[in-house]
């Protein structure tokens, strides 16, 4: 099972986003971890999509953000060695049809958890709550800000301040 | 809802309609798509391996486990790391569960039957004992045996032995030098003869061949427009020449027009300067796919646009056309369109190396500037002779009909198995005509249970998956030689059906025969006269 035996395919991960069922994998798998936290019995129903807002792009930032290079070997000598996934994708090419799916599918969910924390508590009249629902929102917010920003075109190759630069 | 989209359509007659009778006879080819379930199942397959594989390099890091991999030494764990811990991580966390299924040692001649050392393994495939047994009589589906010469007795392997005891065994020098012998001469006569062409030359490795000669024929300012799936040696090749590469849709020939127009309206890529050549790069057979190479098109392409064509026989010479002689004789083509032929004698001769054949003037030029030629050793002689017997038994010209008998036998057993493979329900890829049959498996765990339970039940095959295959069509691969009689194909066929059932591997949507389920009817006697 080596890399490149018989298609001149040079790195298999850059197609790996395309392949067949791999969008609705994706989306059934953030489904199948939200019906997994909401089987939890003592947390309310706001604190569930918050919870998967967060574990879904923790997933990410690890997986697409930080792991740099390949599992296999390739036989370019290893160009892709100090290149997250998300920059492996389509050779780096920008705005392709994955990128864009795997961008546009952060928002619903913090549309979801927001809108589920604001109508929720608005109509509750105790400042408890509005402090949390406010919070809510931050966490929610502050998440996705750290899964959407090294998805833009303008820091493809960057580290900022040096951290996972080897 | 038969939701299957092929890539390349059953329409023979529209072909021929619209391409004015370019193809003589009906191309069917087909790839029946991956079911949706399927791969949303694999790539929970892989996930579920993935975090396993973190558990366990976790474990290990932390010394909760042992370690059996390469480490770096402890006083160096300071210095600059010599190799990256995450690129190895498929090979300890996948490759190493289903290793056993690979390296399989064979005691005895890879014919139609084989004899395999039995192996255990104590610690989960990280190493391996040799129990003293030997698993006899393995039903071969593995070797590219096609035509059956595999084997250490009759005429082919009596000569072979005559000319160890007259010229050895090593030639000690290149052809260059001293290593040219007059059976070396003699045979690359005879595959020229073979072939249709006008000369040929022979090289020792068949990977070489292609690795060594294509730097010799493009270099900078060519183009070189290859097929996706082109084997590694081509690629290797193509990248060494250091022409510009570009890369088509496999078998696609809409994309191939495409590049091949723009290619030439735009020039090279800064200064527009026209291209000193462009050589298209193909397959005869495509090993992985199964799939035969539109040929008749290719060539239509290649006259009208002025480009060259490399052919790479390496599965298909000996295995296609009424004479064998390859993917050319199988369309019914004239040898001197294509510009550069090159085959393999490992595959359908039973020998080792390969060769390209060719107008004069281009394999004269290739004696002296291809590396293989100037550098590499020649040809063993047993090798050579082995090769000189079975292409003079292929031809027919050692007075019997065997080779004949065998090219037919090999186009009977190939339709046989992939008629049989397909009703009874797996998904096959390829041409209906292909000798290399791969079979979809598709989840990882698939690969190594298939492996394991063929072997089980004496019949040995090669599977492959990921990353040699797209992430999803992982896939166990048939090769069908002359060799088998059809007791053999029938047995082997039973026992894929069987394993096929406890795997549930019988993925395809459309099945010919009807389920054995029906009642049967008795009244239909009723009719006959006495």
């Amino acid at each position: 099972m080596n890399v490149g035996t018989a298609h001149s395919e040079v790195n298999p991960n850059t197609r790996v986003m395309n392949s067949r069922g791999m969008w609705l994998s994706y989306i059934l798998g953030i489904g199948l971890l939200h019906v997994i936290l909401l089987s939890i019995p003592f947390v309310s129903v706001p604190v569930v999509w918050t919870l998967t807002n967060l574990i879904h792009n923790l997933c990410m930032y690890l997986l697409l953000h930080t792991v740099k290079g390949t599992p296999f070997e390739t036989p370019d000598q290893g160009k892709a060695r100090l290149l997250t996934h998300w920059e492996q994708m389509d050779y780096g090419v920008q705005f392709t049809a994955s990128r864009k799916f795997l961008t546009i599918t952060l928002t619903p969910v913090i549309i979801t958890s927001s809108s589920f924390t604001y109508p929720r508590f608005r109509y509750i009249l105790t400042s408890f709550y509005t402090k949390y629902d406010r919070v809510h929102f931050v966490v929610n917010t502050v998440s996705l800000l750290t899964v959407l920003i090294p998805k833009l075109p303008q820091l493809h190759g960057v580290r900022i301040f040096g951290i996972n630069k080897y | 809802y038969l939701r299957e989209r092929e890539r390349h359509d059953w329409s023979h007659v529209h072909l021929a309609s619209c391409y004015g009778g370019l193809y003589g006879r009906p191309f069917i080819e087909s790839f029946e798509e991956t079911p949706m379930l399927v791969a949303v199942l694999t790539y929970m397959g892989y996930g579920i391996l993935t975090i396993f594989g973190y558990l366990r390099d976790f474990l290990r890091h932390w010394q909760i486990e042992k370690c059996s991999i390469a480490r770096e030494k402890e006083n160096q764990k300071d210095f600059v790391p010599l190799y990256q811990d995450f690129e190895n991580f498929y090979t300890r966390n996948l490759y190493m569960r289903i290793r056993d299924n690979w390296n399989r040692p064979i005691c005895s001649v890879p014919g139609a039957k084989m004899d395999l050392m039995e192996r255990t393994s104590r610690d989960y495939n990280w190493t391996f004992e040799y129990t003293d047994r030997v698993v006899q009589d393995v039903i071969n589906l593995g070797s590219y045996n096609y035509l059956g010469f595999a084997e250490n007795t009759g005429p082919c392997a009596d000569s072979a032995c005559e000319v160890t005891m007259k010229y050895g065994v090593g030639v000690t020098s290149t052809r260059q030098e001293i290593g040219n012998l007059d059976r070396h001469e003699e045979m690359e006569k005879l595959v020229a003869k073979f072939l249709g062409v006008e000369s040929a030359m022979a090289f020792g490795m068949g990977f070489a061949t292609n690795s060594m000669n294509i730097p010799a024929l493009a270099g900078k300012g060519c183009l070189i427009l290859s097929d996706e799936l082109n084997h590694a040696s081509l690629v290797l090749g193509a990248r060494l020449s250091g022409s510009t590469i570009r890369v088509f849709k496999h078998n696609n020939m809409q994309s191939l027009e495409k590049l091949l127009r723009e290619a030439i309206v735009h020039g090279q890529p800064r200064t527009h300067r026209p291209w000193k050549k462009i050589l298209i790069v193909v397959e005869g057979i495509y090993s992985m796919e199964g799939s035969i190479v539109r040929l008749p098109e290719v060539i239509a392409l290649k006259k009208r646009y002025r480009a060259y064509l490399y052919l790479d026989e390496a599965h298909s010479i000996g295995a296609l056309g009424p004479k064998g002689r390859g993917v050319v004789d199988y369309f019914g083509l004239d040898p001197c369109d294509v510009d550069v032929m090159m085959g393999t004698f490992t595959k359908s001769f039973g020998a080792a190396g390969g060769y390209i054949a060719g107008k004069r003037e281009l394999i004269e030029y290739l004696r002296s500037h291809s590396h293989s030629a100037v550098y590499a050793t020649s040809m063993s002689p047993p090798v050579v002779e082995q090769i000189i017997t079975s292409m003079k038994c292929i031809m027919g010209e050692d007075g019997t009909t065997i080779g004949c008998k065998r090219v037919r036998q090999l186009a009977d057993n190939t339709v046989y198995f992939r008629k049989r493979l397909r009703e009874m329900g797996f998904i096959t890829y390829g041409n209906n005509d292909s000798p290399v049959v791969p079979m979809m498996l598709y989840m990882p765990a698939k690969i190594g249970a298939f492996g394991r339970e063929m072997l089980k039940r004496n019949i040995g095959v090669v599977v492959v998956g990921f990353p040699a295959t797209p992430i999803i069509e992982s896939r166990a691969r048939f090769c069908i030689s002359a060799a088998h009689t059809k007791d053999m194909l029938d047995r082997a066929l039973s026992v894929i059906s069987e394993v096929g059932d406890l795997l549930q591997l019988k993925y395809s949507r459309h099945r010919i025969q009807p389920s054995p389920a029906r009642p049967f009817d008795d009244n239909v006697y009723e009719d006959i006269d006495d």
